[in-house]
């Protein structure tokens, strides 16, 4: 009870240092501290150090034995005159404009489709959903296998309907359409997102459209899109921040081909900055990659969230 | 509650002062209990644990052998506190940059306190671990590359069976006539693909009288006339039927090296660049024991007679760390892997060319005449060995874009060498400061 009290008093003053802490008070504080420390500790170890370190290192030339080397904005200026790295950007920018907003119409489609009542409605629900929870490698191996050109299940029903399959893997027009193919087949979490979303459109809002004669689509177009306009803004924000940082599947997906295969189209940003560091064994470098990235995902987010104002209505 | 907050705060720092001087004893640094090997390739580890654990039961050390290890692992290792007392490497592409950055130490020392026989080694494979006059790793087998070829298909297209090609040229005919289009413009057979499970660019242009550096490598020459030469003589192979119908064909190939599909076995491809492993028991032997085939030395062009019967060397070398923590027990553990018996068993169990002297003279290596023809090319006077610098791995990742575009969408290789040349000559003149 009495430290109810200290602290109903503590939030009523301001913050004055030089109210003298009854001894009660003192101790609560350290005992606060006492209790964030581990947290607090680990931050430190493993967060912050890491981030400010690799600051660091982005202004130098590490060498994992030797002291390092200051070497100033170089680095930053390596940047503008490497092909790799602007085919890396290229590649990565590719993935964002095209996969996310694909990934985002389609699960978006398949929500309203899964929303509708039809007997089966949860068997349709959990079939959509499973690929999402299979391991993102062991997804990208099996999407080698069905894309294979000559034996691979795509091809083969390709064939069957006329059409000649193209090189999947092998073309590099090819490479980064199958990398959204199989993006798209793990989309269910994205498709459960939405669906909470759908339930929360007002009925009411939608029979009254309906008594006024307006076309499904219209009720889609001007009712169920805008209502769920939040999670479209949430869904493309983590859509865009998880594509910046595209690194799994491209690493897994060049099979026994060096990093980038077929002709680096599958060379993103992470990829570059992944060989560059423990590859090529430049550190420094590929540091400052990794803070080039970080503006440039922090810029998009903020231009998205400026003008998102335009197209985003929050329900009361 | 102050009473509390004080019985914590004792319990707190007691347990740190406890913890803090047990795990402060000084480090002795007496003979080692037991010594860490990582092998980054290792199709058999118990064979290869069982190998070590000769050393380890006649030293009274454990040997702990790990393998294979992910190529990801190494680099961590190294500049990290726990790396393996010796690390045994599929190449020696890094082992310039490794030791650049402090990595691995200079062996002159190790071989001196264990003891190793530098002449008993082969030249070709020794000189892969020199940078000038320092030894900066110590091959352990080796591998070398010949043609072989399917003497049924070869009897099929009319071709001798027993009468490989006796120039690039005439291979290039001879591929001609082995490959078989079917219906629809699908490949159902091919001759002859220049880079089927991997490049062997080397290879070729070794063939052609160059390669991509200088003999020391302190000069990057990709855009010298050899060079130029192979990746011409490379391309027509995929120019015949069509890039793209080659690609699709030859897709997978890369996935299916150790199975019994894998397309020299099942008579898709005719002829084949392929290392000595391939005679030895764990390839054809394995997967299609009834293979009727040949080998040879890979035919020189008919401009270049002088490369005739000769090869390029490259392959597994071994290195010590830095940071290992006794240098001399690693010493002597690589002194006792270097010995002719050992070498002898290793290599022969593997297949792999044996670099000792002494041990190729083993009956094993002798007593089969497929295996002997890689043993011969290794020890022959033209052969040269793959020369690396502190940036080969960009370099080949670089080179690996090149021979992509020219071999498989038709590019023209004398841009594209002009380009890579270009790029990479300063990035060797910085890396050689």
């Amino acid at each position: 009870m009495a430290e109810l009290l200290e602290i109903k008093e503590l939030t009523k003053r301001k913050w004055n240092f030089n109210t003298k802490w009854s001894r009660r008070t003192r101790q609560n504080f350290w005992l606060g501290v006492l209790f964030l420390s581990p947290w607090f500790i680990g931050f430190i170890l493993f967060t912050f150090y890491p981030l400010a370190a690799s600051l660091v290192y982005s202004f130098s030339e590490y060498h994992s034995r030797k002291p390092l080397v200051w070497v100033g904005l170089d680095n930053y200026k390596t940047m503008f005159t490497d092909k790799l790295f602007w085919v890396s950007l290229w590649n990565t920018l590719y993935m964002v404009m095209f996969a996310v907003p694909i990934t985002l119409i389609t699960s978006f489609l398949c929500a309203v489709l899964l929303n509708l009542k039809v007997t089966g409605q949860s068997i349709y629900r959990v079939i959509y959903f499973l690929p999402s929870i299979v391991p993102t490698v062991a997804s990208t191996l099996l999407w080698l296998w069905i894309l294979n050109p000559q034996a691979g299940v795509m091809n083969t029903l390709l064939g069957h309907l006329g059409i000649n399959g193209p090189n999947w893997l092998s073309d590099p027009n090819w490479s980064k359409p199958s990398l959204i193919l199989l993006g798209m087949w793990g989309m269910g979490s994205t498709i459960i997102i939405y669906l909470s979303g759908l339930q929360d459109v007002p009925i009411s809002l939608l029979e009254a459209a309906e008594l006024d004669g307006a076309s499904w689509l219209q009720r889609l177009r001007y009712i169920t899109i805008p209502m769920v306009s939040p999670i479209t803004l949430f869904n493309l924000i983590t859509g865009m921040i998880f594509m910046f940082q595209y690194f799994a599947q491209a690493y897994v997906f060049r099979g026994t081909q060096g990093l980038g295969s077929p002709l680096n189209s599958t060379l993103f940003y992470s990829v570059y900055l992944f060989q560059t560091g423990f590859q090529y064994l430049k550190i420094g470098y590929a540091s400052a990659m990794a803070w080039v990235l970080f503006l440039i995902i922090l810029g998009c987010t903020i231009l998205l969230l400026k003008i998102s104002d335009r197209f985003t209505y929050y329900a009361g | 509650m102050k009473n509390n907050l004080f019985k914590l705060m004792t319990l707190l720092v007691t347990a740190s002062v406890l913890l803090a001087a047990c795990g402060g004893q000084p480090a002795a640094a007496p003979a080692p209990k037991e010594l860490n090997v990582w092998i980054t390739w290792g199709d058999n580890p118990q064979q290869l644990q069982s190998l070590f654990d000769k050393y380890g039961t006649a030293n009274n050390i454990k040997i702990i052998v790990t393998a294979p290890v992910e190529d990801d692992k190494v680099l961590p290792a190294l500049t990290g506190s726990e790396p393996p007392d010796i690390l045994i490497l599929g190449g020696g592409d890094l082992v310039k940059s490794y030791y650049k950055e402090g990595l691995v130490v200079e062996l002159s020392d190790a071989i001196k306190t264990g003891g190793v026989d530098l002449n008993d080694m082969f030249a070709a494979p020794l000189a892969q671990c020199k940078d000038g006059d320092k030894i900066l790793c110590l091959p352990w087998g080796t591998d070398i590359y010949a043609l072989y070829w399917n003497k049924d298909l070869f009897e099929a297209a009319g071709l001798d069976p027993n009468t490989p090609p006796q120039t690039l040229e005439q291979m290039a005919e001879y591929a001609d006539k082995l490959t078989k289009v079917g219906a629809d413009n699908k490949l159902e057979q091919i001759g002859f693909i220049p880079d089927q499970a991997w490049g062997h660019t080397d290879l070729y242009s070794h063939m052609f009288g160059g390669f991509w550096y200088n003999n020391d490598g302190t000069q990057v020459t990709a855009n010298s006339q050899p060079m130029i030469d192979a990746l011409t003589w490379q391309q027509q192979f995929f120019k015949k039927y069509g890039y793209d119908n080659v690609l699709a064909f030859s897709t997978g190939f890369g996935d299916q090296y150790m199975s019994p599909d894998y397309p020299f076995y099942t008579g898709k491809l005719a002829m084949m660049v392929d290392g000595e492993w391939q005679t030895g028991p764990n390839f054809i032997a394995k997967f299609k024991p009834e293979l009727n085939y040949g080998v040879a030395p890979l035919p020189a062009p008919a401009n270049h007679p002088e490369s005739a019967n000769s090869g390029m060397v490259a392959g597994t070398v071994a290195v010590i760390p830095a940071n290992a923590k006794n240098q001399d027990a690693s010493a002597k553990l690589l002194a006792w892997m270097m010995s002719p018996d050992i070498i002898a068993e290793e290599m022969c169990y593997n297949a792999n060319l044996p670099t000792s002297k002494k041990a190729a003279q083993d009956k094993c290596f002798t007593d089969n005449p497929k295996f002997k023809i890689f043993v011969d090319l290794m020890g022959s006077k033209g052969s040269s060995y793959v020369v690396t610098t502190p940036i080969s791995l960009e370099f080949n990742d670089a080179y690996s874009l090149v021979e992509e575009k020219v071999l498989h969408t038709g590019a023209d290789p004398k841009t594209e060498l002009d380009q890579l040349q270009s790029d990479f000559a300063p990035k060797l003149e910085a890396a050689l400061k």
